[in-house]
């Protein structure tokens, strides 16, 4: 028979081994993040001392990889986009994790993204949804002015309440349902909070952005949340997740580009357009946007000949869509773009040919060689085999899409025959 | 992909292989080649079974003398998930080898779940289909409906009994559901025709149950032969799956039932003496020369020294008082009023087998080898008597049980007898307790059996202690650990609360409100800061009814509920299986949702919080067991003295494998996350963090060890950016996490 004592088995002896290590692993929160890392020992000093990583040449390689895959292969984009992008302005934006504050760093660039939206894809358009209190609120209408965006959304800075994905997204289904369908139907969210509160079933708004075709994408500030990894995968959106304020520009950037088609709904239909003229300088006319007298300036609809301040836009008598010829052309870059530059192997500039250049062809500077001073990646183009920098390389596939090599060598082989 | 491990061809059904599982294969061959037992543990989410299942059937291929595989699993989900990997399998087999690759794979199951009538299988319990069933089939019934067309049969036996030795399976998987279809489409019983293909098979997946518990076992597992290989799958808890086949619970409606069926006995014995008095003297006949030849139990076949019947038994003649039917009923009248007697007492009573049986001798002179019997003769009796509603007589069973075991053992085991329930000393609740304290008793028979058992879990920290417990030498002991492309677990431990101060379930620090207050802080903070689901465990169920009270008081849970639901378990099946149910739902639709649930509770063991259903897992407090139970003091001490493990070995032991068990289930794969958090102060002492399993421990780093509130958000909102990145899945150069042919030849040839 045993006895019991009415005390339960001491199971803590002591306490006091586990305050020697106490110490150990009680570092200061402000040591602990760069403790393990020792970031400052791949910082160099160059010569006109500034500080740069130390393997410059593996890093634009990474840089490399990161645009290569987002650039993927070539196919068909679609260039006439409709987006409407939401914002998620509820209690959670209000943290301050990320500087200043979500809210403020999500304007920021979503500020930066509706200016690079409209200088890639002028055809477009594009609205902001607020997510804020529980209820979507619309905050512009479908358009293509950046300005009229920006100041909209510079004036409504505040955020409150609960967010419902499920309300935005059936908000922004009722209109992107009405556009025309050459238009490619685009929602991209930019969601700051944890959870969803909706009145309803949100795997139905889901499935029902699924059958309008529309294509949500999220962008998440603090987590990967299931039901927006979802509404991605269904969709066929992109979901990305930010780690800091950095990572967050360039997710929403990814965005400006248009997307891929989908093979199912990718028909090829015609799109009826409009090139009206310039106004005469000083000619007085009653403008249709803004419904006021202007002098000068603006553009003549050539179907209703109605006036309208701004290109790209839709006439607001005829509804033609409205363009010039270059917002055409700088579409077109998308669907032919400049092929992508090859590294050249560092083995190649040491046994290959002496003619080999030692300057970039784009902007003359010193390419790097092995044993040189200049450190980094030396790449060329595969169609007119000139060799460039990591800088214009960029320059080249970002800004200008055309090659300096292969245009002036088609200049230098058409003048012969002339 | 096809590859040689020390010169054995292995088929893999996949392209790749994670360096782990080569390993375990590495391992797994050794124990084989050596015939020993072996434990191994490595973390879910890395392919155990298919590990397991892949190697041990190439090994059958090239050496024809190993038996079958025994595959045991505890739940029937499992086995079918067992089996859906065998099928894969066994397609790739085939297809690298042609016809030589016949494998015949069943799993079995009770009745309930492989019965095809449907007027029997729509019944609710396991035990009402089994009477159902027996109603239909036993032989008595077939041989008065050959006179009497009017009685109903089961047309499925029927069909099963008629084809004789035809009814056979051909060879493939069959998981239960197979069974069923097959079964109904060529009119034969499944449950009946697994029963019999199980000695053609190659690979029979069934529950613990049918190779541990004794009365099972002798039914189902006689006709094994030594040469085969038995693993038990998710093995972490198998000492007390042991112990719990080995103990019996009296409480007061068993007496009572057990009088009704005994005065029901005694209705059937005068009504058969009426009619055919000549069955039960043929019976008493049959005993008289000993249960051995009576047929259903062979005595001199090697399986299995039945723990509950030890060899003697069964060459013994059924000692004289108790064959006479009349004369076994009033026996057990005896009994039963004896142990009425003795459960009817004030204060806690616990003594030996032995001083029970003397004092059971003395006062109703019922002798042990008698009670040695108990169990055949009531089963005897009952098939003498044409008894087809088994279930009813479920409570004389459990005595008949308790009576057997109380009159086989006198080591290891103790008799409990408690007036009243703990927690409300005033409600007179009666309960008498048989409980087994020794694991390996139970298991020893199967250890003796067979060649090579295999013991394997992904929780099985520390690996040294569990041989003690079981009692045997492992060739092969290991822990392996999971390579992963990225740091996909964080786990951390909780020591301080915001303010600083320790946090701890210890006993006099638990009800303290700042502590309360504390770990009501941490999941508030974690609510804002981690998505979709997030799981509590608390060491008990009353611990946890507390701390939720407290919580809602101090506005808590409120706040709580503005992020996320809360979902708790309760000792309701049903209720907890909707709240889990709801819980998902949640999970799914980007609410977001809390389950709270017990360390030991039924959520802990079997449910899964894969993905989004569990980002994140708080173990709440270190689960000890409640350590004034008696039956725990008396197994302690049993331990002490037999095994020399010291006691607070023992309940570290067990309750870091809960709390390891817990949060485990929060991964299972490698394309999961999540994180642990340990919350409290004890969690950081080396005795208890060095139990935790070997794949945790590597992802502990020191600097997660002793956190404060503040500090673990932070960490957490990290970790979840840092997972939310795409990732690169097969990894590169040292670390990676996919083998494919061509690696592993390389690695051959070195």
């Amino acid at each position: 028979m045993m006895d019991v004592d009415e005390r339960p088995l001491r199971l803590d002896v002591d306490d006091d081994g586990a305050e020697e290590d106490e110490a150990m692993a009680d570092r200061g929160a402000f040591e602990r993040h760069y403790a393990d890392e020792r970031s400052w020992e791949e910082l160099q000093e160059d010569e006109s001392g500034m500080l740069r990583p130390l393997d410059v040449a593996q890093q634009q390689r990474q840089h490399r990889k990161r645009m290569a895959a987002m650039a993927g292969p070539h196919i068909q984009r679609g260039i006439i986009r409709y987006v409407y992008v939401l914002l998620d302005f509820s209690r959670a934006a209000a943290e301050m994790d990320l500087r200043p504050s979500r809210m403020g760093i999500v304007a920021d660039c979503v500020e930066a993204f509706v200016r690079e939206f409209f200088d890639q894809n002028p055809l477009s358009h594009l609205g902001i949804i607020l997510l804020r209190n529980g209820i979507a609120h619309r905050l512009t209408d479908l358009s293509g002015s950046p300005e009229t965006h920006i100041k909209a959304l510079r004036s409504n800075m505040e955020c409150a309440g609960d967010a419902s994905i499920q309300n935005a997204l059936d908000l922004a289904r009722g209109y992107l349902t009405q556009i025309p369908s050459y238009g490619h139907r685009e929602i991209m969210l930019v969601f700051s909070a944890l959870s969803t509160i909706d009145p309803g079933d949100i795997l139905e708004a889901v499935q029902k952005c699924k059958e309008a075709n529309i294509r949500c994408s999220v962008v998440g500030l603090s987590a990967e949340i299931y039901i927006c990894k979802l509404l991605c995968d269904q969709t066929g959106g992109i979901y990305s997740v930010a780690t800091n304020e950095a990572h967050l520009k360039e997710l929403i950037m990814e965005h400006a580009p248009p997307p891929p088609v989908q093979a199912e709904i990718s028909v090829a239909s015609l799109v009826r357009m409009g090139f009206p003229q310039r106004g005469a300088e000083d000619a007085v006319a009653l403008c249709a946007c803004h419904r006021e007298v202007k002098i000068g300036g603006g553009y003549t609809c050539p179907r209703c000949k109605a006036r309208v301040c701004e290109l790209p836009t839709q006439c607001h008598i005829c509804g033609l869509t409205l363009v010039s010829s270059p917002h055409l052309a700088r579409s077109y870059h998308h669907l032919f773009p400049v092929p992508p530059f090859e590294e050249v192997a560092n083995m190649a500039v040491a046994n290959g040919r002496q003619s080999i250049s030692k300057n970039c062809y784009g902007c003359l500077q010193e390419l790097p060689t092995p044993g040189g001073k200049v450190k980094g990646v030396r790449l060329a183009c595969p169609r007119c085999r000139q060799h460039f920098c990591f800088d214009c390389d960029n320059y080249i596939h970002e800004s200008l899409h055309n090659c300096p090599g292969c245009e002036s060598t088609s200049i230098s082989s058409s003048q012969p025959s002339q | 992909m096809k590859f040689k491990i020390d010169g054995l061809t292995v088929y893999f059904p996949y392209e790749y292989i994670y360096p782990e599982q080569y390993d375990y294969m590495m391992d797994l061959k050794r124990t084989l080649d050596a015939r020993g037992h072996c434990l191994l543990e490595m973390p879910t989410g890395t392919g155990k079974t298919i590990t397991l299942l892949s190697l041990i059937t190439s090994y059958m291929l090239a050496n024809p003398s190993v038996g079958k595989l025994i595959y045991c699993t505890r739940t029937v989900h499992e086995m079918e998930k067992v089996l859906e990997e065998l099928r894969k399998l066994q397609a790739y087999q085939e297809k690298c080898l042609g016809k030589v690759a016949k494998m015949l794979a069943l799993g079995l199951s009770s009745r309930k779940n492989l019965c095809v009538l449907p007027e029997v299988s729509g019944e609710g319990s396991r035990e009402s289909v089994d009477a159902g069933c027996r109603k239909l089939t036993a032989s008595w019934v077939r041989a008065l409906a050959l006179d009497n067309p009017n009685i109903e049969l089961c047309s499925f036996y029927e069909g099963y009994e008629k084809s004789g030795a035809d009814a056979l399976l051909p060879t493939g998987v069959y998981t239960l559901h197979d069974l069923r279809a097959f079964g109904r489409e060529r009119g034969w019983c499944p449950y009946f025709l697994a029963r019999h293909m199980i000695q053609f098979a190659n690979v029979v997946v069934y529950n613990y149950q049918y190779l541990l518990d004794p009365k099972v076992a002798g039914i189902i597992s006689k006709e094994m032969e030594k040469e085969c290989v038995v693993v038990f799958d998710e093995a972490h808890n198998i000492d007390n799956v042991c112990i719990e086949a080995l103990s019996v619970n009296i409480r007061q409606q068993t007496l009572d039932g057990a009088t009704r069926n005994l005065s029901q006995v005694t209705q059937l014995i005068e009504k058969s003496k009426a009619t055919d008095a000549n069955r039960l003297r043929q019976e008493y006949n049959r005993l008289v020369e000993g249960l051995a030849q009576r047929g259903n139990l062979p005595g001199s076949d090697t399986w299995l020294a039945n723990p509950a019947l030890p060899q003697d038994i069964l060459q013994e003649a059924v000692p004289g008082n108790i064959r006479r039917a009349e004369h076994f009923v009033a026996f057990l009248k005896r009994l039963v009023q004896y142990i009425k007697a003795r459960m009817n007492t004030e204060q806690v009573e616990s003594e030996s087998p032995v001083s029970f049986v003397t004092s059971l001798q003395n006062q109703a002179g019922i002798d042990q080898k008698s009670l040695k019997f108990c169990y055949d003769r009531l089963h005897s009796l009952l098939l003498t008597l044409e008894v087809t509603n088994t279930d009813e007589f479920m409570h004389i069973q459990t005595i008949c049980d308790f009576a057997t075991l109380v009159g086989t053992y006198t080591r290891g085991f103790t008799i409990i007898i408690e007036p009243y329930d703990e927690r409300m000393p005033n409600i007179p609740d009666p309960v008498l307790q048989l409980s087994c304290l020794d694991s390996s008793l139970a298991i020893k028979p199967v250890f003796e059996k067979f060649q090579s058992v295999v013991i394997t879990s992904g929780t099985l920290s520390p690996i040294d202690l569990y041989p003690r417990l079981l009692n045997f030498h492992p060739v092969i002991s290991n822990s392996y650990k999971m390579t992963l492309t990225r740091d996909c677990l964080c786990p951390m431990v909780l020591t301080r609360g915001s303010d600083q101060l320790p946090v701890s379930t210890k006993f006099d620090m638990r009800s303290d409100p700042g502590v309360v207050r504390n770990y009501g802080r941490l999941l508030l903070e974690m609510v804002t800061a981690v998505p979709d689901g997030i799981v509590c465990f608390f060491v008990s169920y009353s611990y946890m009814d507390g701390i939720v009270n407290s919580w809602n008081e101090m506005g808590i849970l409120q706040d709580v509920m503005q992020h996320k639901l809360v979902f708790i378990e309760t000792q309701d099946v049903v209720e907890t299986t909707l709240a889990l149910d709801n819980y998902r739902r949640a999970c799914d639709c980007g609410r977001g949702a809390v389950f709270f649930s017990v360390a030991r509770g039924k959520v802990a063991e079997g449910i899964d919080f894969d993905r989004h259903y569990g980002r994140l897992v708080i173990m709440y407090g270190v689960p000890f067991q409640y350590t004034l139970s008696r039956i725990l003091r008396a197994r302690l001490e049993y331990l002490r003295e037999t095994f020399q493990i010291k006691e607070n070995d023992f309940l570290t032991f067990d309750a870091v494998r809960q709390a390891a068990q817990c949060v485990g289930r929060v991964i299972r794969s490698k394309a999961d996350y999540g994180m642990m958090i340990f919350a409290d102060k004890r969690y950081n002492r080396h005795d208890k963090r060095s139990k935790l399993p070997g794949w945790i421990l590597s992802h502990l780093r020191d600097a997660h060890l002793n956190l404060s509130t503040d500090m673990s958000v932070h960490i957490a909102r990290e970790f979840l950016r840092r997972m939310a990145q795409p990732y690169d899945k097969a990894g590169q150069g040292t670390n990676a996490t996919l083998l494919s042919q061509a690696d592993l030849e390389r690695m051959e040839k070195k």
